[in-house]
């Protein structure tokens, strides 16, 4: 590996701005660091350098341990945004900068030097001093700058961001080139998903300081796992579809589309489904669709954009329509729509106009987490629930919605849940969670008043069986809270040494299936005691703590764990509940669409 | 109306006007006196004017004048450097009571500092006494006439290297230090440069300031035949005795090497900033 980072974490004033973050770039590789401005990206790249240090975890540079090197010793080169070159010396000074300070002899750097400048093709500028020439032209005298040296990396910072749209595209083609040529691994910061595309080997995809996803651009965009990459690479319609073992409906039509994870025969889960705006079609009328027909619908607005026409569509089956998440996760939302020119001549629209819509590819989401359903003995209270800050700033980021349900009494069979139950934490709240997990809830948040976002994430399961949904939950969970992630393992007191080694098998199992299997960067903690006198103790030796419990056995919520819900003030509690024959159950279900 | 698109419009209008109260201002306030000193001068003839200027008392009161000047804007430029460093890098407790203190010495008549110096460095001052002690007179010797003419130049070159250190991009250092080069070898190559011109004409600055100080000075010169008077003070002599050719003749001497000395200066900064040549 050129460049490995492992479990790296930086916080400024106690909030992670890079959270656990581990990235393995391969020799030769152009790995393309993408993210919003403010998620971590400029400062882990900065600490790839060494020019921030990091509070924990490693870094090493083609296999030799840097982290605590100084930026000077690592031998890389990097490259700002605003080109950084020192203005009192000419362009020749510039790129001998690093040479001079290596005191290599004069002949030789003069031959290093034309050898850079033809590289970047600026050949008979030596003489000239940066403030004679243009934004382009500077930042490849800084690329030429940074290669002098012949780093083994190079790092990129937002390097186009101070170019308009032309020499943009130029300079990019040339580092592309230079890149190629010398075989070199690059790392490039950006924000913008074109540029990433247009360069990267590999994408990583960074917010809130979490690295979400990384894969190749193609992958990125036609699978992604987390709402943030497929919204943020890309236009995207977010839609919430119901799985159910015998497929996946969105509102009442079903649709062709995979869930991530099989359900099993009796239960529904709700899905977090992706829908291109390319890869909507529309017709006259419904036979006339040639992909998998989901709603009717009618043209809001038309926009021409040259190549593409962009349509805006207000869906017209009233049970489809409150299923499309909007960007603030109301059921307001308008379905997006990108048609080429000559789809728009086979079929010219004009506003107003009512047509079939169909969806030639449907992408769902792995992820657990769909929607919240804030439930309340009154609708009032449910409303009130809606309003807790934890749960308001989960749906934003989440870009999903909040839905209200009044729950009265706990009584007589209500319609089915969906999304994660929310409910307010307090005396009764062990009563609650048990009664919405008979009845089909599979998570619940339990909420104590003005719970503010937790700084850190304690995971733990009752059961084995409980692992992976729990996991992926939590995963899930934490790629929109920056908060860092303890798995906590505990064993009962008075276990002989020998007794202890399965638990820590499982500890280290934990954390190499949410790795792999989650992307999650999560520690792990060994607790010797009573199970909820150790969760009790962890959660409360600190401020802003927040649980993710997994269990197989719904009296557990009512009776062993009760304490937990019912402290005062308490912690955010979410409850992850699968059904302990689940994974026979979902074999089944494997076989039965194989079949 | 019409003749409004005839000439080419500027962003600023008035352009006349504005020139037109420059040139005024500058002859009114600091032309015309000038000129009135030189012409004063002309009164004398030569033998009478070399005499005046060349006399040994006259001559070591230049060298004391422009020698301690130089010496205190150099003292400035280097601690005042470290001042603006400190203020402008650094964020701790009392910041912005310290940037408050830098500029007291505009404000405080420079008489008051000059007692004030004196009562400090004087053989039973507060320092003076453990000075002496050490054999080292600050008080009524040209150390002291240093020592005051660097508090009233001070501000000078905080002010003037503050900004500009303020815009040296942190990314300058850190691009060095990514191509290989040390602390020192930044300070030197990287920071040093690109706040030389602010650092010049904070020097400029003090100089001048320094060299036009009489006030602070001449309580704690004591003024001293031959050994600590400083030109102004002779000229201010010259006056008393009604002598007021001398007094000119000395002025324009005065006059003469300070402008010689600010252009050069002047000169200096300008051929930097051709190298320098920001252009944004």
């Amino acid at each position: 590996m050129s460049i490995a980072l492992d479990q790296v974490t930086k916080r400024y004033q106690d909030q992670p701005v890079v959270n656990d973050v581990s990235i393995e770039v391969g020799e030769g590789e152009f790995f393309v660091l993408l993210g919003p401005s403010g998620s971590g990206k400029s400062t882990l790249l900065r600490a790839i350098a060494g020019l921030t240090g990091i509070d924990h975890g490693r870094i090493s540079l083609h296999g030799r341990d840097v982290t605590h090197v100084r930026a000077r010793d690592r031998g890389v080169g990097l490259v700002f945004q605003n080109y950084a070159l020192f203005r009192h010396m000419t362009v020749a000074d510039n790129i001998e900068f690093a040479l001079r300070v290596r005191r290599m002899k004069a002949a030789e750097r003069r031959a290093r030097r034309s050898e850079l400048l033809k590289l970047v093709a600026l050949e008979g500028m030596d003489g000239r001093l940066p403030g004679q020439l243009s934004g382009g032209q500077q930042q490849r005298v800084a690329v030429a700058r940074a290669l002098a040296h012949k780093p083994q990396v190079l790092l990129l910072d937002e390097p186009f961001g101070a170019l308009d749209a032309k020499i943009r595209e130029e300079l990019r083609r040339t580092i592309r080139s230079v890149q190629r040529e010398l075989g070199i691994t690059t790392v490039l910061v950006t924000h913008d998903q074109e540029e990433a595309f247009a360069l990267a080997d590999t994408i990583g995809v960074m917010n809130h300081g979490r690295l979400l996803e990384v894969g190749q651009p193609h992958d990125l965009y036609a699978q992604p796992a987390t709402r943030f990459v497929a919204t943020f690479l890309g236009a995207a319609n977010l839609l919430l579809a119901r799985q159910a073992a015998d497929g996946i409906r969105f509102g009442a039509t079903p649709v062709n589309a995979e869930g991530a994870e099989p359900v099993q025969v009796g239960r529904e889960h709700e899905v977090v489904a992706v829908l291109r705006p390319e890869e909507v079609e529309i017709a006259a009328a419904r036979e006339d669709l040639s992909s998998n027909y989901i709603a009717r619908g009618a043209v809001e607005e038309i926009v021409f954009t040259g190549a593409l026409e962009r349509l805006r569509v207000r869906l017209l089956d009233e049970p489809c329509a409150a299923q499309l998440l909007g960007p603030s996760g109301n059921g307001e939302a308008r379905l997006e729509i990108t048609r080429t020119q000559p789809e728009r001549r086979a079929l010219p629209l004009s506003q107003g106009a009512q047509i079939a819509i169909g969806a030639r590819r449907l992408h769902v989401l792995p992820t657990p987490l769909s929607s919240f359903l804030a439930c309340g003995a009154t609708e009032a209270e449910a409303a009130a629930l809606a309003h807790e800050p934890l749960l308001e700033s989960l749906s934003i980021r989440m870009k999903t919605r909040v839905v209200l349900r009044a729950i009265d009494g706990l009584t007589g069979s209500p319609a089915p849940f969906s999304g994660v139950a929310a409910i307010a934490g307090g005396g009764d709240a062990a009563r609650t969670v048990e009664w919405l997990l008979r009845h089909g809830a599979a998570e619940v948040l339990v909420l104590p008043k003005n719970a503010p976002s937790p700084t850190r994430v304690y995971i733990h399961w009752t059961d084995e069986a409980a692992r992976r949904a729990t996991l992926a939950v939590a995963a899930s969970l934490l790629r929109h809270v920056s908060a860092e992630a303890v798995y906590l393992g505990i064993v009962p007191e008075g276990r002989s040494a020998t007794g202890r080694a399965a638990p820590m098998r499982a500890l280290l199992d934990a954390r190499s299936e949410a790795q792999q299997s989650h992307g999650l960067e999560m520690r792990t903690e060994l607790a010797v005691g009573e199970t909820v006198a150790e969760l009790t103790r962890n959660l409360s030796a600190g401020a802003a703590q927040m649980l993710v419990l997994g269990i197989t056995d719904i009296t557990d919520a009512g009776s062993a764990y009760r304490s937990l819900l019912a402290g005062q003030p308490g912690w955010p509690v979410l409850i992850v509940y699968r059904p302990p024959e689940s994974r026979a159950a979902s074999d089944n279900v494997v076989s039965g669409t194989a079949a | 109306m019409k003749s409004v698109g005839q000439r080419e419009p500027n962003v600023i209008p008035g352009f006349g006007i504005t020139l037109g109260f420059t040139t005024f201002f500058l002859s009114a306030i600091v032309l015309l006196p000038l000129s009135a000193l030189v012409l004063k001068t002309a009164g004398m003839d030569w033998s009478r004017f070399i005499e005046v200027i060349g006399s040994p008392r006259a001559i070591a009161s230049y060298k004391l004048s422009f020698g301690a000047s130089m010496v205190a804007a150099t003292v400035n430029m280097v601690f005042g450097f470290a001042l603006a460093w400190t203020l402008v890098r650094y964020e701790f407790p009392g910041r912005r009571l310290v940037d408050a203190i830098i500029d007291m010495p505009f404000a405080l008549p420079t008489a008051v500092s000059g007692i004030a110096l004196t009562t400090i460095f004087s053989a039973n001052g507060w320092i003076g006494k453990y000075l002496e002690a050490h054999g080292i007179f600050v008080a009524y010797t040209p150390l002291g006439i240093t020592v005051a003419l660097t508090l009233i130049s001070m501000p000078f070159v905080v002010r003037t290297v503050q900004p500009a250190l303020q815009e040296v991009q942190r990314d300058l250092e850190d691009a060095a230090e990514t191509l290989g080069a040390g602390r020192l070898y930044v300070f030197r190559r990287i920071i040093v440069p690109t706040v030389m011109p602010a650092l010049l004409t904070g020097f400029t600055l003090a100089f001048a300031r320094a060299v036009g100080e009489y006030g602070s000075v001449i309580f704690i010169a004591g003024n001293k035949f031959g050994y600590t008077e400083i030109t102004p003070y002779l000229i201010v002599i010259k006056l008393e005795e009604f002598d007021y050719a001398g007094a000119a003749a000395l002025g324009v001497v005065m006059l003469t090497i300070s402008f010689v000395m600010l252009f050069a200066i002047n000169l200096l900064q300008v051929w930097g900033r051709k190298r320098m040549m920001v252009s944004r």
